[in-house]
């Protein structure tokens, strides 16, 4: 299987065996060798990338996704790349070129057409690269192996994290990218150090934490700023904590709460300030300390779009103007654009548990246009990546400590989003681009994700290359009435949603048709944590009201079967 | 000066010999020398109560082997009325101190202390436990000293609830420094000089215009407090408030303006409070620098909880082998004494409730649903509230013996003296709460009275009024230990009841009696809790719950 030989990769690569590693690569049947290749980690896939005769660079090239293809291709030079283009198969050439959305590919054909290299945009990726290659920076945060799983009540235990290796180097800002709930904020609380991982180790400059004193500063979405304490004496907090004496204490509090712009406002309090003011104090209190990594954990997200895109510019001037001494930016955010705009390197969590999907660089400049060819091509493809849990690229999780789960989690989304985004696309001629649909409903990939995921899990939709298209029965649905509707998504949730199932044949089966809810609960409970289960019930209420299913007496907390009826009573 | 005097004088007669025989002194002018002293007695349980209450919640909130232990105990303690060890303090404090006045004080302060103590260190733990996450985090990330995260996240976070807390338990302190300051040992007169025993005595000789001076005395001694201390604490409090946006309109203080505004008060905190705080944070934030050192204290830490955990299960073995000795020596006569009381009291408490709640309902519905009249009502029954019921018990018996009605008809008065009035405020809380939207839906649905009441006011007010009931009947097994038995100029009335089996042993000095019908009384109120008050609790806080979402 590519699974053990892409582990017997790894080893290799592990003892520096990168001439072997191209060597076993060779001798393998391309379509396998693309499949080891792409299961190994994103930073190992581009140095070996580097080291590929052009030959096989460009026979496996056409075999990766092409956005993939689009980001290795750009990690070589830029002859490097133009030679492995001028390599690849012609049909293959140009399958992939028209695959490329529209800007990337008028990039891509003018980077062969210019023969130049001076001022192109790869080639101060490739250098960057190669830097790396010949020199390999010490990372700040190195963490082997790390998991965690959370005890819960009834004594069983939830993996949240599953075993993960991840590095922080200095010099970039990395943004930590994942759907909410997926372990984003418990991944930065165990690199920062708050909570230690159930299993493995993260070091601090090759210290394990218990030995090193880690200069770290967290900005928290909520702000976490003490209500009681003014501007002034919330960001001195901190620095009283390392005994910096008063005067040095409130001389430093002054000159950090100027470079965030609030001046004037140090005898304010919190709750006297706007979000956006709120956050500048957060940041403040933050870079106080001059810490040598910058945690942030979604520190835009409770803002409004215009406060947080100001926000994002100032921050983004003070780290390109080293007008910080901070080394690095560890950023988790839940919004693509955002880490498309700000990162030098994205990081995608995949969930239940989560584990490194995907982690490759953001190759091209600051400051960066949100229209630009390449901006558009990133953000396409972590969309593509978000939506197809078989593009898994991140580095092979132990499979026996995958969590056994006969429960498939039910995506948090009412019936009508459902409808709603069938009908979207049965308006667009039932295939659209999944970019495209959120950019126009102004929805953020979490808002999104649920109802795709629940119209593809009722089979409505399928989803490919992160398009999502109307199958058969999604298009029916669209064009039914509203009673016909409810036949077809009871059809549907009773043929896919293992819960309704669940819940429908035991009230089939009980005598009085009525079942309490709390027996599901527990059910779930097994398998979920609390919060989860809260979420499933809910969703499981919803679509079993609206496919007529079954009806739901608050009252008593219990299922009853539905009579038509009564119903319509 | 003059509060010099005071704690001169106080502690002159704190040291002198005790007197068997109280002699209040009927005369007006005496009473200010009584409200100094009662309230003296108020402030000093108040402020251990303080102080072992946000030590005992922070140990509980920041230790979880000791949360396994303190939380249930503290549950149990709180739901006990704190008069059942009236007279078990009293007897053991004056056998402790035999030869002076002393003894008798640190009873009566030890037991206010335990009527205030539980629920405020029930709050200092539940404020600490509800720290946001994200700012503890700070806090850790920081590596903020134990001393500064004391003083600049959780005593913060505390203050609210513990003021709140705070105005409930010296209430509650009010309530048994009466009973205290009228308690009468067997053939001993242990009465202490103060309101209490001054409305007491003014009421055994029938002297109407000491009671009436008294009872003004009462009033404006609470009325005091709560306008120079609570009212300033409260206002000044307000930084504390967890709210995102500030509020439109806060309680503000006269009292606390004119402190702020003080140039001498600012300049003495700016030389002695801010340096002293400043010198301190730094001195802690250094000292956690080292790690080692605190791998070291850890293992003393451990190693003292150990040994302070091993002297305690000792401790509480031996008091159970003791008091298991006491109780076999209990006739059977005494036994079925306790249990026919137990139940005599038990009815009489829940039919308490339901006269009070028969009266209240209605008229704290009235109220609530108009908000002139409670605006206007509010206040009165306020400081008809805060009188302390045990300073009534001596007067309504008076008028009742007057008129002519036995101890029975006069103890369900007493009862319902203690506890109508938190039902009262509850409703009218609870009517006042009901949204003026659901209100003019039932307008428009000409629904009958009868139907607005089940459809809207019932389900609106339950969850306030099993509030109100929780603390009633709190408030009424307390009340009940004093108001089955009475001494009243040389008679004694009584009626069956546990209470009046407790009273009856203190004054037969009958050890088991008292041990085993403290022991039911205990059992009684928190088996009542648990199954009765906490269900409907829940039930309250989940499905009669007014939401919008
Ligand atoms: N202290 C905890 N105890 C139990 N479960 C937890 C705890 N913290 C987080 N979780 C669970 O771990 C999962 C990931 O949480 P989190 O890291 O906060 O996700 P994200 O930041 O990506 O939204 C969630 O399902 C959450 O319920
Ligand atoms: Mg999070």
């Amino acid at each position: 299987m590519n699974r053990t030989r892409a582990d017997e990769l790894q080893t290799i690569l592990g003892q520096g065996g990168w001439d072997r590693a191209v060597a076993i690569l060779q001798r393998l049947d391309p379509t396998v060798a693309a499949d080891t290749f792409m299961s190994m980690p994103y930073e190992d896939q581009q140095v070996l990338f580097r080291r590929l005769p052009i030959e096989l660079a460009a026979k496996l090239a056409p075999i990766f996704p092409y956005y993939h293809t689009f980001v290795l291709l750009h990690s070589l030079s830029k002859d490097q790349m133009i030679a492995v283009v001028e390599k690849m198969n012609p049909i293959e050439r140009s399958m992939f070129l028209d695959e490329l959305p529209e800007g990337a590919w008028q990039q891509i054909t003018d980077e062969l057409s210019e023969h130049q290299p001076a001022a192109s945009l790869a080639g101060g990726v490739s250098i960057s690269v190669q830097d790396r290659a010949a020199a390999p920076m010490q990372p700040i945060i190195e963490a082997r192996w790390i998991e965690k799983a959370f005890q819960r009540p009834d004594g069983g235990q939830i993996q949240v994290i599953a075993p993960t290796n991840l590095s922080v180097e200095p010099g970039v800002i990395v943004a930590l990218l994942g759907p909410s709930g997926s372990g984003k904020s418990t991944l930065l609380r165990m690199l920062s150090g708050l909570t230690a991982p159930s299993a493995g180790e993260v070091l601090w400059h090759g210290k394990p934490l218990s030995e090193s004193t880690p200069n770290a500063a967290i900005v928290f979405q909520s702000f976490a700023l003490f209500p009681w304490l003014t501007v002034l004496e919330n960001v001195e907090v901190p620095l009283l904590a390392r005994g910096v004496k008063h005067a040095e204490r409130h001389r430093r509090a002054l000159r950090t709460l100027h470079s965030v712009g609030l001046k004037g406002f140090e005898t304010a309090y919190p709750k006297e300030l706007s979000g956006g003011m709120r956050q500048r104090v957060g940041f403040a209190r933050a870079l106080a300390v001059e810490p040598e990594v910058l945690f942030m954990d979604e520190p835009f997200s409770a803002l409004d779009v215009l406060t947080a895109e100001n926000l994002r510019g100032e921050l983004m001037e003070l780290w390109l103007g080293k007008k910080i001494p901070t080394k690095s930016i560890f950023l988790v955010t839940h919004n693509i654009e955002e880490a498309v705009l700000l990162a030098d390197r994205i990081i995608v969590l995949g969930r239940d548990p989560a584990k490194v999907r995907a982690d490759f660089r953001v190759p091209f400049p600051q400051p960066r246009e949100r229209n630009s060819a390449e901006f558009l091509l990133y953000v396409d493809y972590i969309y593509k990546l978000m939506t197809q849990p078989e593009l898994a690229a991140g580095p092979p999780a132990a499979a026996d400590r995958e969590v056994k789960k006969s429960y498939r989690m039910l995506p948090h989304a009412r019936p009508g989003s459902i409808a709603g985004l069938v009908e979207l696309l049965n308006d667009r001629g039932g295939k659209e681009d999944l970019y495209r649909i959120a950019e126009e409903l102004l929805m953020e990939l979490d808002d999104i994700l649920p109802i795709v995921e629940a119209a593809t899990l009722l089979s409505f939709v399928k989803s490919e290359h992160g398009d999502i298209e109307l199958t058969s029965s999604g298009k029916a649905f669209a064009e039914a009435d509203i009673s016909t509707r409810k036949v077809q998504f009871r059809e549907a949730a009773l043929a896919h949603v293992t819960l309704l199932q669940q819940m429908n044949s035991a009230l089939q089966s009980k005598s009085d048709h009525s079942m309490p809810v709390e027996l599901f609960r527990d059910t779930l409970d097994e398998h979920f944590s609390d919060d989860d289960v809260q979420r499933q019930i809910e969703t499981a209420l919803n679509w079993g009201r609206y496919g007529d299913i079954f009806a739901y007496d608050s009252e008593n907390d219990r299922l009853l079967m539905h009579q038509p009826n009564l119903a319509d009573h | 000066m003059a509060l010099f005097y005071g704690l001169l004088s106080l502690a002159r007669y704190w040291t002198a010999p005790v007197n068997t025989q109280a002699n209040i002194d009927l005369n007006p002018s005496a009473l200010p020398a009584y409200a100094l002293f009662s309230v003296a007695r108020i402030a000093v349980a108040y402020f251990l109560s303080l102080a072992v209450s946000v030590i005992y919640g922070y140990v509980a909130a920041n230790s979880a082997k000791a949360e396994r232990l303190m939380i249930p105990l503290l549950d149990t303690l709180q739901s006990i009325p704190v008069l059942c060890f009236l007279p078990g303090v009293m007897i053991s404090m004056v056998a402790l101190f035999p030869t002076t006045q002393l003894g008798v004080e640190l009873g009566s302060i030890l037991l206010i202390f335990t009527g205030q103590v539980w629920n405020m260190a029930f709050s200092v733990y539940s404020s600490l436990k509800s720290i946001p996450r994200e700012m503890l985090e700070a806090a850790r990330l920081y590596r903020l000293s134990w001393w500064q995260k004391l003083v600049q996240l959780e005593l913060p976070h505390m203050a609210i609830g513990l003021i709140w807390n705070s105005m409930m338990s010296v209430a509650g302190g009010w309530f048994a420094l009466m009973v205290c300051e009228m308690f009468v040992l067997g053939n001993r007169d242990l009465r202490l000089p103060g309101l209490g025993s001054y409305l007491q005595t003014a009421s055994n000789a029938g002297a109407t215009r000491s009671i009436v001076w008294g009872l003004i005395a009462m009033v404006a001694v609470i009325i005091l407090i709560d306008q120079l201390v609570w009212r300033p604490i409260i206002a000044w409090s307000e930084k504390f408030k967890f709210e995102q946006v500030e509020a439109s309109e806060s309680p503000g203080s006269p009292v606390l303006n004119f402190l702020r505004r003080s140039k001498l008060l600012s300049r003495i905190a700016s030389v002695s409070v801010a340096p002293a705080r400043e010198a301190l944070t730094l001195y802690f934030a250094r000292g956690d620098a080292v790690p080692q050192a605190a791998h070291h204290e850890r293992n003393l830490a451990k190693w003292t909880s150990w040994i302070l955990a091993a002297l305690a299960t000792g401790g509480v073995l031996y008091a159970v082998g003791k008091m298991g000795l006491m109780l076999t020596s209990l006739a059977r006569s005494d036994l079925r004494d306790i249990f026919w009381g137990a139940g005599a009291t038990f009815l009489r408490i829940e039919l308490t409730l339901v006269l009070a709640a028969l009266w209240t309902i209605p008229v704290g519905v009235f109220i609530g649903l108009r908000p002139k009249l409670s605006a206007i009502a509010q206040p009165m029954a306020q400081i008809a509230a805060s009188i302390p019921a045990p300073a009534l018990f001596p007067i309504v018996l008076l008028l009742l013996i007057r008129v002519g009605g036995g101890l029975g008809i006069a103890s369900i008065v007493l009862l319902l003296l203690g506890t109508q009035w938190y039902i009262l405020f509850n409703v009218i809380a609870g009517a006042s709460a009901i949204p003026s939207d659901l209100k003019e839906v039932c307008e428009t649905f000409h629904l009958s009275k009868i139907q607005r009441w089940r459809k809207l006011i019932l389900p609106a007010i339950f969850p306030y009024l099993i509030t109100g009931f929780v603390t009633a009947s709190g408030g009424a097994w307390n009340a009940s230990i004093i108001a089955e038995y009475f001494r009243f100029r040389n008679q004694t009335f009584s009626i069956t009841g546990l209470g009046a089996v407790i009273s009856r042993a203190t004054d037969a000095g009958n050890f088991p009696v008292l041990l085993g019908a403290t022991i039911v009384i205990s059992a009684m109120v928190v088996t009542v809790n648990r199954l009765i008050w906490r269900r409907l609790y829940t039930l309250a806080s989940t499905r009669f719950k007014l939401e919008f979402t």
